[in-house]
């Protein structure tokens, strides 16, 4: 990450040194606003979510629901944590129902529980995969798109996107198991 | 169809609670209070990835890097309008949005470019905004394999969803 950061941030900026040396730092801001402007959605997204999930999580819903997948979850990641275990059943449900705020803050609780196991590195390489390849299987915001724009079949484009993605988490899911090695 | 299911599932995550004994009002209340510190952690990597995002696109790189790799797509059978949503869709979300909105407005909503960038869009995802947002918190730094596993199941993917978009 610091390479890849360290690279375009210099090249981009001996760039615009050449076409426009101005405008450096009022795009930088521009990048700095939009974090923000992100931020203050994703807050109110995150405190929703992350109220129902307490719920879930003091019911013993979410322990049920982790306990229904567990095969599923051991195949993917080997042996995890219980902690674990739940993080990432809820990440990857929410993820499939393409409620994509709820998928952040369960991703982030399931890296660090993840951290804690002695099989780390593969399952956390995995669950960033499954995550990166996308596995929502409507794609909402792009419905909402084409509806508005006037599309006369916009729902057209949804067995298209399942094959897609469901072909991108398995070329992703194949790729960790040859190349990652479980210690 | 799809939209009545979140309401759905907030109802029975209430009446399970309630059948439990939990207190609903509590327990929402102790989720929520979350939110604040998680966005706080997050900022720092939200700021460097827009910033960088920012200055990839102004100093025309990213422009650099699309006829760079046009021909490159071309050979797997991606158009060469495609390429820029492509290279944008693992930096940043709502940019990618925007382009697929621009082909929208260039091409016609129906057309087979739309159809692609529309299957694009939908079964690839923002790879290094997830690196970012993800390990925030992490100890694990070693994220370039995990990245360009990524990149490579998602080039594919949409390498097949072009191909797919002219059956389908």
């Amino acid at each position: 990450m610091n390479l890849v950061f360290t690279l375009v941030f210099l090249i981009s900026i001996i760039f615009l040194c050449f076409i426009s040396p101005d405008t450096v730092l009022s795009a930088m801001l521009t990048g700095g606003e939009k974090a923000l402007t992100l931020s203050l959605q994703v807050v109110t997204v995150y405190a929703v979510w992350l109220g129902v999930f307490e719920i879930m999580d003091r019911s013993g819903l979410s322990q049920k629901i982790a306990k229904w997948l567990k095969p599923f979850i051991r195949f993917l990641f080997g042996d995890v944590s219980k902690e674990a275990n739940e993080y990432m059943t809820l990440n990857i449900s929410a993820n499939l129902l393409g409620m994509s705020g709820g998928t952040t803050p369960m991703g982030i609780k399931s890296v660090l529980a993840l951290e804690n196991d002695k099989n780390s590195y593969y399952a956390i390489v995995m669950f960033f995969v499954i995550n990166a390849t996308s596995v929502q299987l409507i794609p909402s915001s792009i419905l909402a798109l084409r509806t508005s724009m006037g599309s006369i079949n916009p729902s057209d484009i949804i067995l298209p996107t399942i094959l897609a993605t469901l072909l991108s988490t398995i070329i992703g899911i194949l790729l960790v198991k040859i190349f990652v090695r479980k210690k | 169809m799809s939209s009545f299911f979140i309401p759905v599932l907030f109802i029975i995550v209430f009446i399970y609670g309630i059948v439990k004994k939990v207190k609903p009002y509590d327990a929402f209340t102790d989720g929520a209070k979350g939110a604040i510190p998680f966005v706080t952690t997050l900022f720092p990597f939200l700021v460097s990835i827009f910033v960088l995002t920012e200055l990839f696109d102004k100093s025309g790189l990213s422009d650099i890097l699309v006829n760079f790799l046009a021909p490159f797509f071309n050979f797997f059978g991606v158009p060469k309008e495609l390429c820029k949503l492509l290279l944008i869709k693992p930096f940043s979300g709502s940019g990618s949005l925007a382009v697929v909105s621009d082909i929208y407005n260039i091409y016609g909503v129906d057309s087979y470019l739309s159809r692609c960038a529309s299957v694009i869009y939908g079964s690839s995802e923002t790879v290094f905004y997830i690196a970012a947002v993800y390990f925030a918190k992490a100890k694990t730094k070693k994220l370039l394999t995990p990245i360009i596993i990524s990149l490579v199941a998602s080039f594919f993917s949409s390498v097949f969803a072009c191909f797919i978009c002219l059956i389908l």
